[in-house]
């Protein structure tokens, strides 16, 4: 029921959707008194893109990250990652399900503290247990400018460094899909438009697949298309965005967010 | 500062159990045979019955010291360096280095005080049942009652308060020495030059411990009183001098364990290689309270079995005095042997429950809950090797030489099964704890545990 979209080249099996969620139902709390955090979200993400997901705080951004990387399950509705369902299973089967098709990157830079910036890109590899090449996990930092810290540790890096680190971290591993949830927040600018211009590349030149969700419109147009969430809905969305397009978006979704709080709370 | 210490006590009780249980339990020990003194002082007591209670009082403080501070240093510096980060945040934001050190030494303090504060009922209780042991065992008078007071009082809070404003200025002292940036990095890879005088002082308690073994084997043969004490000492010291020595001699462990860790299949191994190696000190502080439980528990249990075994040589039947007297012994060894225990569980599982959020990273990269136990209790395994090892060697300092005094042999003919079982316990407490902590701790969704700030 869920076919393809549109199919590029004839091939009945290929994906064009890298990630697609259907009818995504995601509450918080007792079932009597529930914070929907995201309400009957249906989306499909095309192979090879880079998309932004943008929204007030609050809008259930890191919400929609979580049920579609698999990290957390919705309370209704389905999500396929590359085509594949992700069903409930424990924790174990789980992580074998990400392991073999997303990688993450987050605010907090999350390297493994007594590996060295190597041996953190090839411990995704280990972990499943596959063939560690060594000369490739090199080269995938070299191309994230740090050839020369390959076997420094993550406390002799820089918070931009580090963050370069991760990302070549994800990508090393090949996975269908990244997501990043502010990956560029504790930054300063400069260290930021490298590493939003690292990810656009691995899309552009890798035919890699990034969900990144964001609050800040410069970085959201690195993308090609983002998507705006309000009070866990979707509420529209914005192809090859300028910063300006979308700060303007931005600016009025909060009002209008605003007004319907002032509205439901004269009610 | 002093201020912020206080509400950093009351915000994160938690936090400071560990070291709570530490002073507490440890005070109990130190006043329930401090208490013993207060009874020898309190009024008429005959010689043999004084001459009872002092040694009571200084032959079980030798062990009960020693484990008491080591428990109060290494709940403290754990706590302390569990901190690190937060203490470097303050540091970058402006504190200077006597303030930091004031807000440590204030929480040890307060945190030293309330343990021993609460210990002075059970210690009552404790020295008690100690006199009445010894009552029961004809070695005091009928007469002489317990009692507990101002010896007690002043010996329990003195040590413990000594012991952890002690632990809380060399703690402090490490993260303030040196400067913000390095503060940071150290928080972050825990990694530090082992002191010298550590290395110095562990040499030298190593070489009192070998004296000691020595002294009793050559100069104290069929002794008494003398070589039991002397005897017992051997293994204090040496247990004392691998306890500093820890950190080193467990990266020599683990630099002759890489090989085979890394020929292990998966990927457990070659983590748990990484962690012990990039965190020395970490890892040592798991280790010393094994050393500890191993030494004491085969060192005392084992005096008891020559001594036991020399009875039975000269043909004596065992007494019931003597069995009395055997029962107090293995008394107070299980008092201590259950502190050293506790110990190795409050610090596996204030250790392991720190690591949550390294733990909630490595499953978002991709490592399945089961990898994660599997990489904890190897490297349990490798502490609880380490420390079982060491700890027999100190025993040992112990053992043969009392053996040589006693049967004038080299190997008592006891059976190893009391050995057997004490390591067995020493396996089963770090395994249980470390592990049993972990099972516990990745219950957290992988994501919230990443991205937590403690
Ligand atoms: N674990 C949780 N328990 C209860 N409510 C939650 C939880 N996580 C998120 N929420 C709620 O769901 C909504 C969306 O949160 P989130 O996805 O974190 O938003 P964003 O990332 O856009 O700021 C918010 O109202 C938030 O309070
Ligand atoms: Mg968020």
């Amino acid at each position: 029921m869920d076919g393809p979209r549109h199919a590029p080249n004839s091939h009945p099996t290929q994906q064009a959707e890298a990630v697609r969620l259907v009818s995504v139902r995601k509450t918080y709390g007792a079932a009597d008194n529930p914070v929907v955090a995201l309400n009957n979200v249906t989306v499909g993400l095309p192979a090879g893109t880079f998309t932004a997901v943008m929204g007030p705080s609050g809008s259930g951004k890191s919400t929609f990250l979580h049920c579609a990387a698999g990290l957390d399950q919705p309370t209704s509705g389905r999500v396929f990652i590359d085509g594949a369902e992700l069903t409930g299973g424990d924790e174990t089967a789980l992580t074998k399900f990400r392991r073999q098709r997303v990688g993450f990157v987050f605010q907090q830079f999350n390297l493994l503290p007594t590996l060295t910036a190597l041996q953190n890109v090839a411990l995704p590899l280990r972990l499943a247990g596959r063939r560690v090449d060594l000369r490739h996990c090199r080269a995938v930092l070299a191309s994230v400018g740090l050839a020369e810290r390959a076997d420094h540790l993550p406390a002799e890096l820089s918070g931009g460094q580090q963050q370069r680190v991760a990302i070549a971290r994800a990508i090393a591993a090949q996975p269908r899909v990244i997501f990043a949830d502010e990956p560029t927040g504790a930054l300063d600018t400069t260290a930021a438009r490298d590493v939003l211009g690292l990810l656009r590349q691995s899309v552009r030149q890798g035919g890699q697949t990034i969900v990144m969700v964001t609050h800040d419109p410069v970085a959201a147009s690195y993308a090609d298309a983002v998507l705006f969430l309000a009070d866990g809905q979707l509420v529209g969305s914005l192809t090859r965005p300028t910063a300006d397009a979308v700060a303007q978006r931005m600016a009025r979704l909060s009002d209008e967010v605003a007004r319907r709080h002032q509205v439901a709370v004269g009610v | 500062m002093l201020l912020l210490s206080l509400r950093s006590l009351r915000r994160q009780p938690a936090r400071f159990a560990a070291s709570l249980l530490a002073t507490f339990l440890g005070a109990t020990i130190l006043m329930s045979f401090a208490s013993l003194l207060d009874t020898r002082v309190a009024g008429a007591v005959d010689p043999d019955s004084a001459k009872t209670l002092v040694l009571m009082a200084s032959v079980v403080g030798g062990w009960g010291l020693v484990i008491v501070l080591f428990a109060v240093l290494s709940t403290l510096s754990l706590l302390v360096s569990q901190r690190a980060a937060e203490m470097a945040l303050l540091k970058s934001i402006g504190a200077t280095p006597a303030q930091i050190g004031l807000m440590v030494v204030g929480e040890a303090l307060a945190v030293a005080a309330v343990g021993a504060l609460a210990a002075i009922l059970p210690a009552d209780l404790g020295g008690g049942l100690v006199v009445h042991l010894l009552h029961n065992t004809g070695q005091l008078a009928p007469d002489v009652t317990h009692r507990f007071g101002a010896i007690a009082i002043c010996l329990g809070f003195g040590i413990t308060l000594v012991a952890a404003g002690v632990a809380a200025v060399l703690a402090a002292r490490r993260t303030t020495r040196t400067n913000a940036r390095d503060a940071l990095l150290v928080a972050a890879t825990g990694q530090r030059p082992v002191p010298r005088a550590r290395i110095i002082s562990g040499v030298v308690f190593l070489v009192a411990g070998l004296s000691c073994g020595i002294t009793t084997a050559v100069a104290l043969r069929g002794g008494g009183v003398e070589t039991m004490a002397v005897g017992a000492q051997g293994a204090i010291f040496a247990a004392i001098g691998f306890a500093l020595l820890a950190p080193v001699l467990l990266r020599a462990v683990i630099a002759v364990l890489a090989g085979p860790l890394r020929v292990l299949p998966g990927v457990s191994g070659y983590l748990t290689e990484r962690n012990v190696r990039g965190q020395l000190q970490k890892m040592a502080g798991a280790v010393v309270p094994i050393i500890l439980f191993t030494g004491i528990s085969t060192g005392t249990l084992y005096m008891q079995e020559i001594e036991n075994s020399a009875k039975a040589m000269t043909g004596a039947v065992q007494t019931v005095a003597d069995r009395n007297t055997e029962t107090l012994n293995l008394v107070v060894v299980g008092m201590l042997a259950v502190f050293a225990g506790i110990m190795v569980i409050n610090t596996l599982v204030a250790a392991t429950t720190f690591r949550r959020r390294e733990f909630g990273q490595q499953r978002l990269i991709g490592a399945t809950p089961p990898q994660v136990l599997r990489m904890v209790g190897l490297e349990g395994a490798v502490l609880v090797f380490t420390g079982v090892l060491l700890g027999s060697l100190a025993a040992t300092v112990t053992v043969f030489p009392y053996s040589v005094a006693k049967l004038g042999t080299f190997a008592p003919d006891t059976s190893i099964a009391l050995y057997l079982a004490v390591v067995l316990a020493a396996v089963a407490l770090t395994l249980g704890s470390s592990v049993g902590t972990a099972r516990r701790v990745i219950r957290t969704p992988a994501v919230a545990a990443a991205t937590t700030r403690i």
